[in-house]
């Protein structure tokens, strides 16, 4: 039995590059380690905004909600900060509660990366142009990002430039004056990241999230039904299109066109696609006597240091907050990490090989029984002890964390389940428990993601390709990684290269 | 009473000098203005305590653009540079780690602590060397503009584009990684032995604020192994007399070439004449009329002490407000009885004729920038301390010694108290923590001279005590130093130029950015006349 493409791992990017080349006419199947498919999408709460453009190409039966609030920052003073999607007006004037300076430079603030944004929009669904000899279309593609540069205008042109490689500490302080306002903004910048505010290069996450939906401040767009209604639709979507899902089908070997399952079945393919990790993909999943020793070395320091953990919470009853006027604020992001020390304190435990004593908190209540909680820094590697011993010790100090600001929390919990590094690995086969697949750090990034000359989706196997976040543009629930490399992968078999 | 110059020069430091050398020799009737008694900026040799000279502020010299040696001919005008060999690592268990110019035996040393490591260090080495190559023309050019449709910029940054593009596959990836990473990331690619790591990664964060774990500071790790001294890469040495005497030769080198040189002449403001700089006005009301005013001092100096923010435009003025200066070091200067007996290396030897570094391992390093980020000097600081008086008796008087001790993090911006009040405190913990490693310190101190950044700002003119003229960061390098589109070594001010470590390619004792500027500005020069 013999098909066009087997695709390992039926993660998001997975599912959408099965969709692509299976409507492209391609006999594709889809192996998922797990019994449900989706992988790690479920362990985000917000979409980066998944990718319209897929949604309406796939015509996915899935309904993405985009409440009125962004995010709501809460602060030890008791008092909070509302950031809202659209309303600049309203964002405005919780701002001045804080700060008339910051309410005054805020809407330039959202204007500059909207613009900055549309520039970089084009970026994330081409393929990366190939250094050594980019092709016609990588030059006009580049060409046309080129031109819309130039439309920026000095400034802004300016701002990209210096941006780019900024610490994002550095960035918010030229915005803004209040603590908290430059916290909430700034936490884009380490999402998932080995880094915390002072660690140069960390501008880049709100410049990526402005190209992702215009604003640089991390999205809150929820799915209806919660990230397995997406992984749901992704899966129909993919079986309408013809593609085969095996779930419970974990791969133990890529061979030179084939799998090897463990358990010894051989599914032998014309394209092998990986949705796992580069690191699980080669260091793990192929023989390395396949590979240059070289590759190999650099795939090794492919940095992908795990610093996230996920505790998600079933509550009895709905939580009150201190200082939060309004429920319907609750309805987007809720960020705990009220100053930027707070942020980089939170990082320096980690360095150590210590979680934070006072974590970084990214939390989202999708129904008033529900709480789930994004937490950093909670490193893979722990300086004493392991996660398996110290797992629940993590989640009480992130339930202590919340408690300070939902007094009731304690008495509401029904039941939490704790997701370390560790667990990240294990059970998500996500290498070192890193949620995006590898630091997205400038030197990880773009056209040297995962690595230098192997940005193009195509990897030193003939036959094998990588379709996940460890490809551009990189973590974040978009689905892009995937649908970009389908569009190489098809592009390869046209050529009749496979 | 006024007087007419081509050119006045703002600063008799390396930069400044090396700017009006070259204006000179190009015919330009040239005058020097140095606020202090002596030349050199931080580039200075004073007798700081009766028979002690010391290198007060830099204390090494690699960096010298050679063709700088070579054109002003500085060997003739007494340039001597002894070599310093080597780095020695104290470590708290007792052992250390000692490399030396000599390979072999430096392979030998980190063989000691790892087989892996040995090899590694050969094939490091070669690549480094591969960069550094990559790297050398950039220093000597005029950083483009990439927001105008000037071709001489395009030209320039295509040109970079091909040579990226010729490197090997490794020393592209190499190349991408050293601009871009930590310096202990980058290191640990290549490095399993700790204290190895810890004391390379130390050059990464020399005069920066930033940690050795801060993304960013693997690019400076290139530019120690773009020292070239006699043309070979990774020599350091110092000069003969101390740092000074290269600001004297490269003087000296000036006023052959015609160049009017004036200490003690402060300055208290750039004159403008319809917006165009046409001289300079002294502390003391004396007014120097000049077609050109060319500032090798800092650009808060420059635009906001000596112009103003009124003559300018407010986004220049926002963009000179952001530039990061951020000092984060101090210099401890030691006048010693004898030599100082290290636990790891008892008795005086050739381990004290090169730089120690009391960097024992990656944490302790990376904590001692911890502490700095919330405002405190470093309870145990990175120093790295040299004796000159070894190699070079002249600096101090027969069985004496001086020791400079560069030490980090020292933030400007303290969280309790102000620098003058902490100076003793600062240098008692610098003393403390040389102490821990050669007991004897305390004993042998006769005189000591603390540097608080403060003091850097205050006497040697360097803003918030930044020893580079501002943090060499990427987002302040190349075309975006000193500010996005002013990186040209042109001002906003018709007539005004800047040619010092705040323009490309930034601080340490290169001249670079004096003579890239001088030739930029020669260049412009119809526009002036």
């Amino acid at each position: 039995m013999r098909y066009d493409v087997v695709i390992i791992g039926g993660g998001h990017n997975g599912l959408v590059a099965a969709c692509y080349l299976a409507k492209g006419g391609l006999k594709t199947l889809v192996l998922e380690r797990r019994d449900v498919v989706g992988g790690g999408a479920e362990l985000d709460h917000a979409t980066g905004p998944f990718s319209p453009q897929i949604i309406t190409d796939l015509n996915l039966r899935v309904e993405l909600i985009t409440p009125k609030v962004r995010v709501l920052a809460l602060s030890d003073d008791g008092r909070s900060l509302c950031i809202y999607n659209d309303d600049v007006g309203a964002t405005v004037k919780e701002i001045e509660k804080f700060s008339a300076k910051d309410a005054k430079s805020y809407p330039e603030f959202v204007e500059s990366f909207a613009r900055i944004g549309r520039v970089l929009a084009p970026l994330l669904s081409m393929t990366p142009p190939s250094i050594d000899q980019p092709s016609k279309a990588d030059v006009w593609q580049l060409g046309k990002v080129g031109l819309s540069f130039r439309k920026l205008g000095k400034k802004d042109e300016y701002r990209l430039l210096r941006w780019g490689p900024m610490a994002v500490a550095d960035l918010v302080a030229e915005w803004f004056e209040t603590e908290l306002l430059r916290a909430t903004v700034a936490a884009r910048g380490i999402h998932g990241a080995f880094a915390g505010p002072w660690s140069a290069g960390t501008s880049l996450g709100l410049l990526w999230q402005a190209a992702m939906d215009g604003s640089a401040i991390g999205s809150s767009t929820f799915v209806k039904g919660g990230m397995s209604a997406l992984a749901q639709a992704l899966g129909d979507a993919a079986k309408s299109a013809g593609a085969e899902i095996r779930t419970v089908a974990e791969v133990a070997r890529i061979e030179d066109g084939k799998v090897v399952l463990r358990g010894g079945e051989e599914i032998e393919a014309r394209a092998v696609v990986s949705n796992a990790d580069p690191r699980t993909t080669f260091l793990k999943l192929v023989d390395p006597v396949e590979l240059d020793p070289n590759f190999l070395l650099k795939m090794r320091n492919y940095r992908a240091p795990g610093a996230v953990a996920k505790i998600n919470l079933t509550l009895s009853g709905s939580l009150s907050f201190k200082g939060v006027d309004d429920e319907a604020k609750l309805s987007g992001r809720i960020h705990i990490g009220p100053e930027i020390d707070y942020l980089e304190r939170a990082f320096d435990a980690s360095k150590y090989g210590e979680f934070s004593r006072e974590p970084y908190l990214d939390i989202a209540i999708p129904s008033p029984d529900v709480m789930s909680i994004h937490a950093q820094f909670a490193p893979y590697k722990l300086k004493e002890g392991d996660w398996n011993t110290r797992r629940e010790e993590l989640a009480d100090v992130v339930v202590d964390r919340i408690s300070q600001y939902a007094p009731n929390l304690k008495d509401l919990i029904v039941a939490r389940h704790v997701i370390t590094p560790l667990d990240l690995e294990q059970t998500y086969g996500l290498s070192g428990g890193h949620i995006h697949h590898g630091e997205q750090t400038i030197d990880q990034f773009f056209t040297f993601r995962p690595l230098i000359g192997w940005a193009q989706y195509r990897t030193p196997l003939k036959r094998l390709y990588l379709c996940g976040a460890g490809t551009h543009p990189g973590g974040g629930l978009t689905g892009l990684p995937g649908a970009n490399a389908a569009r190489e992968i098809a592009r390869d078999f046209k050529a009749g290269k496979l | 009473m006024t007087q007419k110059y081509d050119v006045v020069v703002i600063g008799g430091g390396h930069n400044g000098l090396v700017n009006a050398a070259y204006l000179a020799r190009a015919g330009k009737k040239v005058l020097v203005l140095e606020r202090r008694h002596v030349l050199g900026g931080a580039a200075v040799t004073e007798e700081v305590f009766p028979g002690f000279k010391f290198s007060v502020c830099s204390y090494v010299v690699s960096l010298l653009r050679p063709e700088i040696i070579r054109e002003l001919d500085l060997p003739r005008h007494g340039l001597e540079i002894l070599p310093l060999d080597g780095t020695f690592t104290p470590m708290p268990n007792g052992d250390y780690l000692w490399r030396v110019n000599d390979h072999a035996r430096t392979r030998r040393e980190i063989a000691r602590h790892s087989r892996l490591d040995a090899e590694a260090y050969d094939e490091y080495g070669k690549a480094m060397i591969e960069m550094a190559h990559f790297v050398k023309p950039i220093m000597s050019m005029t950083p483009p503009d990439p927001t105008t449709l000037d071709p001489k910029g395009w030209k320039n940054l295509a040109f970079l584009g091909r040579r990226f593009q010729k490197l090997s596959d490794d020393d592209k990836y190499n190349q991408v990684q050293l601009m871009t990473m930590s310096a202990v990331d980058f290191l640990d690619q290549w490095f399993e032995t700790d204290v190895l790591k810890a004391t390379m990664s130390a050059s990464g964060i020399i005069g920066t604020f930033l940690g050795v774990r801060s993304p960013g500071t693997a690019y400076v790790l290139l530019h120690h192994y773009m020292g070239e001294i006699d043309g070979a890469f990774r020599s350091w040495g110092f000069a003969r007399g101390g740092t000074g005497a290269i600001s004297n030769a490269i003087g000296d080198a000036a006023r052959e070439a015609g160049v009017e040189i004036r200490t003690e002449a402060p300055i208290a403001s750039i004159m403008l004449k319809n917006g165009r700089a046409v001289g300079v006005v002294l502390e003391n009301g004396d007014e120097i009329r000049a077609d050109v005013v060319s500032s090798s001092v800092d650009p808060r100096l420059t635009f906001m002490k000596m112009i103003g923010e009124q003559h300018l435009p407010d986004d220049f003025c926002a963009d000179l407000k952001r530039y990061k200066y951020r000092g984060s070091s101090g210099k401890v200067n030691l006048a010693l009885d004898g030599l100082p007996d290290f636990k790891a290396m008892p008795g005086p030897g050739a381990h004290l004729r090169g730089a120690v570094s009391i960097s024992p391992s990656v944490e302790y390093m990376e904590r001692a920038y911890d502490e700095a980020k919330y405002g405190r000097f470093s309870r145990r600081p990175y120093i790295d301390m040299v004796i000159p008086s070894l190699t070079d008796p002249s600096v101090a008087p027969p069985g004496k010694h001086v020791m400079s001790c560069f030490v980090q993090y020292a933030p400007y911006n303290l969280k309790e108290g102000n620098w003058d009040q902490k100076r003793d405190e600062f240098g008692d913990t610098v003393v403390d923590t040389i102490a821990e490693h050669a007991p004897n310190i305390r004993e042998l101190i006769r005189d000591r001279q603390v540097l608080t950044p403060l003091d850097l700002e205050r006497d040697f003119g360097l803003s918030e005590g930044n020893i580079f003229q501002g943090e060499l960061t990427l987002e302040q390098l190349f075309f975006l130093r000193p500010a996005p589109g002013w990186a040209q070594y042109r001002t906003p001010i018709k007539g005004l130029y800047m040619c010092g470590s705040a323009t490309h390619p930034g601080g340490g004792i290169m001249g670079a950015p004096g003579r890239n500027g001088a030739l930029q500005l020669l260049r412009d020069w119809k526009r002036f006349v």
